[in-house]
């Protein structure tokens, strides 16, 4: 689940994503056609064991747009010498789980047609309106366009949509399409 | 796709008929299930919840547990009947159950809007399970055949799988810890695994009720971040029949229904348990749930 793509990029992604990434999740709540609206929790459906991301938990926005720590995470991504000291490198792991938290976070939505469905190109809106690179790397939608063609590479499935790579994974039980560097 | 996928399980089993009167059980229990009104019975509620609490005559007592004490009962009987219902459930080796969902989700300016959903399991213990879930949102089917855990998105066609643990309990945790993935009616699993009525608060027997022409009981629970509700069979078999769960965290207080019909006699076979990915599925994985609370 490391991404060890996200440091290559360097301190262009960080500022990107700092910019970039807070258009994206903000353009979540935005237009989305017929189910485009963002969500800031959802009822959960037990009352034997609270997931601490379910139901009230999850809701807690404020946390989740902390843009900062994102950012702190590729930084330390970045600065592999770090990698020798075994302790810090369990702080990189931290960080690497909580930018996929980042992606959950995108997730919260979740469902909102899910990308099982099709239409919304949150991205691509995005792009359009913040004229920055294709996508932020490390950022998550919940639907790619239907024009991507998915793409194994050393036994991984992406969707490469022009020049815009995704990784999907599950995020819970929704699927989700993370941005990453073409893995060639 | 789906039906690809029937076909493909039937060939791999070793006995057809079985696993055939499984599909027939399906739909026929869909088709029986006239649900539908007392879930959107309970949904109408829901939708006038609105943006804030004090609309709620208990709300005033749900965050303190000094208000609770003063106002909220425990009553031992209802305690216990959620203990037989408990006991009873550890009894069933295997079960089949249909149900419809509704589940809330907050809008970031605090209202609720509500969807829908399908639910078809049935599981064995002490880890087989086939659960389908098709809701508004999402087309979703998990494996457990004592392995391996797998869920396939049905419409996008991927998939992801896990090692599984020895129990379903312990799926469910796991998927919820690890994974932010939540099992249907996790609930099952845990009342039927060991006692959880520690954490409730609150207790009251609210009487008599009818859920899908069955006389049930009707119970209300309180705890620590939900208020909740089950309608439990009268009679010899006191199983859960509808189960509501208002979530006391977000002031919104959205809420989960679900309506259970029950099938004891389930017929299957080992095969169902087993997810064989149709020719074009991809396999992803599961973002992992960050340590967040735990650390």
């Amino acid at each position: 689940m490391s991404r060890p793509m996200v440091g290559k990029t360097g301190v262009v992604v960080i500022v990107v994503l700092l910019a970039g990434g807070t258009a994206l999740v903000g353009q979540r709540g935005g237009g989305r056609g017929g189910g485009g609206h963002a969500s800031r929790g959802a009822a959960r459906t037990s009352v034997s064991h609270a997931s601490p991301n379910v139901g009230g938990n999850r809701s807690a926005n404020v946390d989740r747009s902390a843009n900062v720590d994102r950012s702190a995470n590729v930084n330390r991504n970045a600065d592999v010498n770090r990698n020798v000291d075994v302790n810090r490198n369990v702080d990189v792991n931290r960080n690497v789980n909580r930018d996929v938290n980042f992606d959950r976070d995108i997730d919260v939505g979740r469902g909102y047609g899910v990308g099982d469905g099709c239409c919304y190109h949150p991205v691509a809106r995005a792009t359009a309106a913040a004229v920055t690179t294709a996508a932020v790397v490390g950022s998550a939608v919940n639907s790619i366009p239907s024009s991507c063609s998915a793409v194994s590479v050393d036994g991984l499935t992406y969707q490469q949509c022009g020049s815009t790579w995704y990784q999907p994974e599950f995020s819970g039980s929704a699927v989700t399409y993370v941005v990453v560097n073409p893995p060639r | 796709m789906y039906q690809d996928l029937w076909r493909k399980t039937i060939c791999a089993a070793a006995v057809v008929l079985p696993l055939m009167s499984i599909s027939c059980n399906r739909q026929s229990v869909g088709q029986k299930q006239p649900a539908v009104e007392e879930q959107n019975a309970g949904a109408a509620r829901v939708g006038t919840t609105g943006t804030t609490a004090p609309a709620q005559p208990e709300a005033g007592t749900s965050s303190t547990a000094t208000a609770s004490d003063a106002a909220t009962e425990r009553d031992a009987d209802a305690i216990k009947a959620l203990e037989d219902m408990s006991n009873y459930l550890r009894t069933l080796k295997a079960i089949q159950v249909h149900a419809t969902t509704s589940r809330d989700e907050v809008l970031v300016d605090g209202q609720n809007v509500t969807f829908s959903g399908t639910l078809d399991m049935i599981a064995e213990r002490p880890n087989h399970l086939r659960a389908e879930v098709i809701n508004d949102k999402q087309q979703r089917m998990y494996f457990d055949d004592g392995k391996t855990f797998s869920v396939w998105a049905r419409r996008v066609n991927y998939y992801a799988t896990i090692p599984a643990p020895p129990t379903l309990r312990e799926l469910a945790e796991k998927l919820s810890d690890e994974y932010n993935l939540e099992l249907p009616l996790a609930d099952l699993f845990y009342w039927g695994d060991s006692k959880t009525t520690g954490d409730i608060v609150g207790a009251i027997d609210l009487g008599p009720a009818q859920v899908d022409g069955t006389t049930c009981e009707h119970y209300a629970f309180r705890q620590k971040g939900a208020d909740w509700q089950v309608w439990i069979q009268q009679g010899n078999y006191p199983l859960p029949r509808k189960l509501v769960i208002t979530t006391t965290t977000d002031p919104a207080r959205p809420r989960y229904t679900s309506v259970m019909t029950w099938n004891l006699a389930p017929s299957f076979d080992d095969a169902a348990f087993t997810f064989e990915p149709p020719k074009d599925a991809k396999k992803i994985m599961f973002g992992r749930t960050p340590p967040g609370n735990s650390e």
